[in-house]
């Protein structure tokens, strides 16, 4: 029988969530264009090649090397592109990832991407098209409430902070706006206005960000109430405090 | 048993705290209908603070045009809003109006709201405050403005307008 990874416990909503978000398997829920996507990025104009950093791989003439032969290079660092980032913010008031979930997800299911998670924020740095593959995966699943989520390069607080009297995560450079029921973005990530707007669709209804959060909350789904994930966080913390990761001592 | 501030002729301060960030023209509307009651002695204004201009970053300097910093008008006075408002911290000489300003938030907040007594305003002045305004600093400012900048841009006096 072939081997199912497993992602993590629990039978609550928010676990069976934290799984979908690990393993990848997330509802599309909107269509983000790739010129939209490079707009609200910021980092090349849209239409444009890919600037590099060095030839593509082929053109190089790399040593022989073993490990070079086993492992495929991903797109983007065959073409020599760029290291870029994309950083997304996600509001404490159930929005439907945080940074952790964001980063599992890009290590697991994506190939040549750095992620970095803060306690408010979550950063991917990689060659510039895988980063923006990830970005609009992320983007365009469920794991992205366009009101409760957003990309921020620079000034992430409004993730803390209670939300806005329309719904909509405070941000101090205004880079999302609710026009019409829908969030419309208007500047790029680090704040400098774009020239096109870029509509990400209707935001997710209280009742719907409840229900795809990855956050344990008391007014939501209290993480004392998964009793499978205490049992295995206090297991994991005994393994390490009493028998450094080594289970076989514990017998 | 202690004696609280309530329970005496001491003014006694409230915190609104909304469940969510309020737009100016709630901020405008609540505090219209707040001032207009009697025995309100101070209020304070807190929220973050919305720039003119990206502070830090690549875009640093570009203008930022946020529709929430806007004017609102208390009375006849107008004053330039500079933060989304996320709390409201009034002085009251009594208890009596707590029943008015429960009904006035019922009526204006769109969302939920919590009311709590205790001590959120300065009643005295601290060393720095000393150090900036001297020892004949008027009490009633203590505590409604930040010592390092100007009182006349932190602070607006309705009362003005009464006297005209």
């Amino acid at each position: 029988m072939a081997y199912e990874a497993q992602f993590y416990p629990g039978a609550t909503s928010v676990a069976e969530n934290r799984r979908k978000h690990m393993s990848g398997k997330v509802e599309k829920l909107r269509e983000i264009s790739d010129d939209d996507l490079t707009i609200i990025l910021g980092h090349r104009v849209p239409g444009t090649d890919y600037p590099s950093t060095h030839p593509p791989l082929a053109e190089m003439g790399e040593p022989e090397c073993s490990i070079r032969e086993m492992v495929e290079p991903t797109d983007g660092a065959k073409a020599g592109d760029r290291i870029r980032y994309v950083q997304f913010v996600d509001s404490m008031y159930n929005a439907p990832s945080t940074p952790y979930f964001r980063s599992y997800n890009a290590a697991i299911n994506f190939r040549g991407v750095d992620p970095g998670t803060l306690s408010g924020r979550q950063v991917v740095e990689a060659r510039e098209r895988d980063m923006e593959e990830l970005a609009k995966f992320q983007l365009e699943t469920e794991m992205t409430c366009p009101a409760l989520a957003c990309l921020r390069g620079a000034s992430v607080h409004g993730h803390s902070l209670r939300l806005q009297e329309d719904g909509v995560m405070f941000d101090m450079l205004e880079r999302v706006r609710l026009e019409n029921g829908t969030i419309i973005v208007q500047k790029d990530q680090v704040g400098r206005p774009i020239d096109k707007k870029v509509d990400l669709g209707k935001p997710m209804s209280d009742e719907e960000a409840a229900k795809r959060t990855t956050i344990y909350r008391v007014d939501n789904v209290p993480y004392r109430e998964d009793k499978e994930v205490l049992e295995w966080v206090h297991r994991v913390f005994e393994q390490r405090t009493m028998y450094g990761y080594k289970p076989a001592v514990q017998e | 048993m202690e004696t609280s501030a309530s329970d005496t002729k001491k003014p006694i301060q409230i915190e609104i705290f909304p469940k969510r960030m309020i737009k100016p023209d709630t901020v405008e509307g609540l505090l219209n209908k707040i001032c207009s009651l009697e025995g309100i002695q101070r209020a304070f204004i807190q929220g973050p603070r919305l720039p003119t201009k990206v502070p830090f970053g690549p875009a640093v300097g570009t203008p930022v045009h946020h529709p929430l910093r806007t004017n609102v008008h208390f009375g006849k006075t107008e004053m330039g809003l500079e933060v989304l408002v996320g709390r409201i911290t009034l002085e009251l000489a009594g208890k009596e109006v707590m029943e008015d300003i429960n009904a006035i938030c019922e009526d204006t907040l769109p969302c939920g709201y919590d009311i709590r007594e205790g001590r959120f305003i300065q009643t005295r002045q601290t060393v720095s405050d000393y150090a900036k305004r001297g020892p004949t600093a008027d009490p009633a400012l203590y505590g409604l403005y930040d010592p390092k900048s100007k009182i006349e841009s932190q602070v607006n006096l309705l009362r003005t307008n009464e006297k005209e």
